[in-house]
């Protein structure tokens, strides 16, 4: 009875010494809105951690794949400050959004952001975190094994797959249970394959992807090789059980399979989880043709102010803007700063470098572009269900299933 | 029982006379209407929002009425959606079945319980979330880290993916029965106990045994007890959300879409309000109509067992089971026990390795042990969202506390019109099964243009809003099932209500001790009023480990980490008070 007691009392105590005004709720803080979680999210929090003494509270919000619902009136905690990871949603939110501080907008940036982040001579947004979307991480030592080297271009990688599952090894390991990375894949063939058609879809409304007959030789390449039987490790119901780190793992901890098509961002889920951490090796997409520009697509996570800002809010953006805020996030690997070239392991230094390359022309990410279209209930469904219906059953059934997929994608674009 | 002599029929009513001896309508005072007053205020939190989503249902989007809203049904995914729901409740009276046979073979085997209950015990404390990572976890499609999975490859050289398309199904009513299951065969269990031993002794004696035993004796003893367990059952189920959420892997989600989750995703797509609202509502009629139901026939029984005030001579108990008998339960009782707290094993031991381990291997490796995976759930400011979550729980169950006692007394006992007090307690059955859906979107509004956006007292006294119609109801039955002449002396001696309080505070503590645990409980596991009220960005402690499950597989340390963490103060604080609880639950004030 006692012993019950006391629990009781230690509860009550703790009860009252919790209720700081921070912990009711009541203080005013300066929220930031995130869509990372696990490594990504320490990572950020150890960036705020290094600003330094601030003068108001910071409270961050991971709001995940829910994102793009911290603007407008539907939001229940308007945060002061969004890290938003789909760039392409800025222009469709001009009237929700504050113009970023003037002594940043003059800061140097790559070209291609401009295109999203400013309007009638108006910056809304930052570049926080640069994303390379067509990296492939893989295990040197199994190509060796095949005397392979990795692939320069489209067919070679086929052929690759092929030689590797002759020797009885599983070629790709494909994290289907994130959307984003079926649509990865799609973007690069197609940027690959039709850079002008690619563009067109980016920009414009009208002609949408199911009318575009490049879109349509996109998939039936991607066909290609997610049908090839024994391509993908565990077949395509391990594949849509599996999110990207899983698919990491399938192929650096498990060793279940050669390569898997990442981002710069998975780096310390690789780097984690390797079993023998001088095997991992990183290439970039390969060239849909020989002699045409490997395809680069670029995501990122871009700084933005929903309106009606503050200026506690501006200092923060101001400190986060610094070039050495990032750095505690650069030491935990996984990181890309726009415009920055050093400082990386070796591997992201080569993408950081691919970034700025004269001769490569990255594009943004086109599924972030494309609204809902892009989104889980459009081009996510639509891939998953492609790969559902191609996945292991060889190149005869592509040509239908690419036909019900542009049916499907025509559904979701009325 | 009817009498007739010389023409004239007599009847013999077979109660006690418990009005006053005086001809006449009695005077009733408008004093303790007062008492209920707190409660409408409380209630007005949910009743307005809901009044609300109600209008917006029938609302066209040109402003007209009519019921165009509800042509979001025909939607073929609403339907997928709307058939889920309905197997979940067919779930749901299978788990009843099962519960009820398994309290049957604890109570004729003894030595079962002792194992079984506090295995039985830990699901039911845990919250939806916990029960469904672990799941998560156990059928993990790797070999290296899924229990299942591992054990099915081990002896058929393969497996199927259990996470993957249907076979889902069995990972989330897996997790669902763990959950539920002790709850169940505790409720049956405690009804069974208070069968009395002559009755059974009698039936025994007559040479009634095996199934017609349990038709002629258990069934209809049990009815009321069965009423209670069946309306939580589906009401759970028709509920269900979080676990679909945390449990099917993305590409699924849509096969596995119940009525709950389409409503969530209508509204956070930015569809159509109404169309949303008209879901809800949808929703919510379903859950209306299966509480009518249950609690019609619940009406004569009122929720609770008949009191035995004078307790049973110990001397002529049942008579102590043979050696064999007893033998044979203890291992049942150790095996069942065993399986069941499995799961709870898996996470604890998946806590203790280190993230990279965890993500690598299942949880019976022994390398990577440590206690960083609770530094890394640490670091994702889980402490300040026990503090939080501790903040709201305790707001919550005192509020409901303070206001679900006055007004229980003002229903049992405030001498409140016949109609008047049926009228109240039907709104506190609907309003105690009204689906957050129904309330949440409006509620969201309001806080948000109240500018109290993110406040913990909001979200307490939300939850406290929700809380109260089960505490009334609940107080209620166990005040309604006092011995009569206790409250007549109490009534009508000088001390008047102030007495019949004392009796409360003596009677009655199961009964409130009952609701402030569950309530504390509840509202501590909470998910979905959090998550569709505040948003996913607040810092209960369901939603941290939300946030961290988003990556499962390579963050499974620290899920399991957070989610042992987030599960202690529950398991702690049932497995302590288990026994008053289900006591509160079934039987009201038996002392």
């Amino acid at each position: 009875m006692i012993s019950r007691r006391l629990f009781l009392g230690a509860v009550a105590a703790a009860a009252v010494s919790g209720c700081t005004p921070d912990v009711l709720g009541l203080s005013r803080s300066v929220r930031v809105a995130v869509s990372w979680s696990g490594t990504e999210l320490r990572a950020f929090h150890s960036v705020l951690d290094g600003l330094g003494d601030l003068e108001y509270p910071v409270e961050v919000v991971p709001l995940g794949d829910d994102i793009s619902t911290a603007f407008g009136p539907r939001s229940a905690r308007r945060p002061d400050i969004v890290m938003l990871p789909q760039p392409g949603l800025v222009p469709r939110h001009l009237r929700d959004l504050d113009p970023i501080p003037a002594e940043l907008v003059d800061r140097n940036r790559e070209p291609y952001w401009d295109e999203l982040l400013v309007h009638d001579g108006t910056t809304y947004g930052l570049p926080f975190k640069t994303a390379h979307k067509s990296a492939i991480w893989y295990r040197p030592s199994v190509l060796k094994q095949v005397g392979a080297e990795p692939p320069r271009t489209w067919s070679e990688w086929l052929a690759l797959n092929r030689s590797l599952s002759l020797a009885g090894i599983r070629p790709l390991a494909l994290g289907a249970g994130d959307g984003w990375v079926l649509t990865d894949f799609l973007e690069n063939v197609l940027l690959g394959s039709a850079p002008a058609a690619y563009r067109a879809l980016a920009v414009a409304d009208d002609p949408r992807p199911s009318q575009v007959s490049a879109f349509a030789a996109a998939l039936r390449l991607l066909g290609t090789m997610w049908s090839a039987p024994g391509t993908l490790a565990g077949g395509v119901e391990r594949s849509l059980v599996q999110q990207f780190p899983d698919a990491i793992v399938e192929v650096f901890g498990h060793h279940r399979a050669a390569m898997v098509l990442a981002t710069d961002f998975a780096e310390p889920v690789v780097r984690s989880f390797a079993v023998d951490p001088a095997d991992v090796g990183l290439f970039t997409f390969p060239a849909l043709s020989r002699g045409a520009a490997p395809p680069v697509v670029v995501g990122g996570d871009v700084i933005v102010l929903p309106r009606p800002t503050t200026d506690d809010a501006r200092d923060l953006v101001r400190r986060l803007a610094a070039p050495a805020a990032a750095d505690p996030w650069i030491a935990t690997g996984g990181f890309l700063a726009d415009g920055r070239t050093t400082g990386y392991s070796p591997e992201l230094t080569r993408l950081a470098e691919q970034l700025v390359a004269p001769g490569s022309s990255p594009q943004f990410d086109l599924s972030d572009r494309l609204g809902q279209l892009g989104d889980l209930n459009g081009l996510w469904r639509v891939l998953t269900d492609f790969l559902i219906r191609i996945g292991n059953r060889g190149s005869d059934v592509v040509p239908e299933a690419v036909e019900s997929a542009l049916a499907e994608l025509k559904q979701v674009e009325s | 029982m009817g009498l007739q002599t010389n023409g004239l029929s007599l009847e013999i009513v077979g109660r006690e006379i418990s009005g006053r001896p005086v001809p006449g309508k009695p005077r009733r005072p408008a004093g303790p209407y007062l008492l209920g007053l707190p409660a409408l205020l409380l209630s007005s939190l949910l009743l307005i929002p809901v009044g609300i989503t109600v209008v917006a249902a029938f609302r066209l989007p040109d402003g007209s009425f009519g019921l165009g809203n509800f042509a979001v049904m025909g939607d073929p995914e609403a339907l997928h959606a709307v058939g889920n729901s309905l197997a979940w409740v067919g779930v749901a009276l299978g788990l009843v079945v099962v519960g009820f046979l398994l309290a049957v073979v604890s109570y004729r085997l003894p030595g079962v319980s002792s194992f079984l209950q506090p295995a039985l015990v830990i699901p039911f404390a845990v919250s939806v979330l916990v029960s469904g990572a672990t799941f998560r976890l156990i059928f993990d499609p790797a070999p290296e880290r899924g229990t299942v999975t591992a054990v099915s490859t081990a002896l058929f050289g393969s497996s199927p993916v259990w996470l993957g398309p249907g076979l889902f199904w069995l990972v989330l009513v897996s997790a669902f029965g763990w959950t539920w299951l002790g709850y169940v065969v505790s409720l049956f269990r405690a009804g069974l106990d208070a069968i009395p031993d002559d009755v059974s002794r009698t039936v025994a004696a007559e040479g009634v045994t095996g199934l017609r035993r349990l038709r002629m004796l258990e069934l209809p003893l049990l009815r009321p007890i069965t009423g209670v367990v069946t309306l939580t059952l589906v009401i759970a189920a028709v509920r269900v959300f979080d676990l679909v959420l945390i449990v099917v892997p993305g590409p699924m989600q849509r096969d596995a879409d119940v009525l709950g989750l389409n409503w969530w995703r209508a509204t956070s797509t930015g569809g159509d309000p109404g169309r949303a609202a008209a879901l809800g509502v949808v929703l919510f009629a379903i859950v209306a109509a299966v509480a009518v139901i249950g609690v019609r026939g619940l009406r004569r029984r009122r929720w609770a067992m008949p009191v035995s005030v004078v307790g049973a001579d110990r001397s002529v108990r049942r008579p102590r089971p043979s050696r064999r008998s007893r033998r044979i339960g203890w291992t049942v009782g150790f095996a069942v026990g065993l399986v069941w707290v499995l799961p709870a094993i898996v996470l604890v031991a998946t806590a203790f390795h280190s993230p990279r381990e965890a993500g690598l291997r299942g949880w019976w490796s022994t390398a990577g042990l440590g206690l960083e995976s609770f530094t890394d759930a640490a670091n994702a400011g889980l402490f300040r969202a026990l503090l939080s979550t501790l903040v709201i729980a305790s707001i919550a169950t005192v509020v409901v506390l303070v206001i679900a006692v006055p007004t229980a007394y003002l229903v049992a006992w405030g001498g409140l019109p016949t109609w008047l007090g049926r009228v109240v307690t039907s709104a506190f059955v609907v309003l105690a099964v009204t689906p957050v859906q129904m309330y949440a979107a409006p509620l969201r509004d309001a806080i948000g243009a109240a500018g109290l956006a993110g406040s913990r007292i909001a979200l307490g006294l939300i939850h406290a809003a929700a809380g109260l119609p089960f505490a009334v109801l609940l107080l209620r039955s166990a005040f309604a099932s006092a011995p009569p002449v206790l409250v007549a002396e109490a009534l009508q001696g000088p001390a008047r209500q102030s007495a019949v309080l004392a009796t409360v505070q003596r009677t009655y503590r199961p009964a409130l001790v009952a609701v402030a645990v569950l309530e504390f409980a509840l509202v501590w596991n909470d998910f979905i009023v959090g998550f569709l009220i505040s948003g996913s960005g607040t810092t209960p402690l369901s939603l941290v480990l939300w946030g961290e499950a988003r990556q499962f597989s390579a963050s499974s340390g620290t899920v399991a980490a957070a989610a042992v963490v987030a599960s202690v103060v529950p398991v702690v604080l049932l497995l302590t008070f288990w026994r008053t609880v289900v006591r509160g639950l079934t039987v009201g004030g038996r002392r």
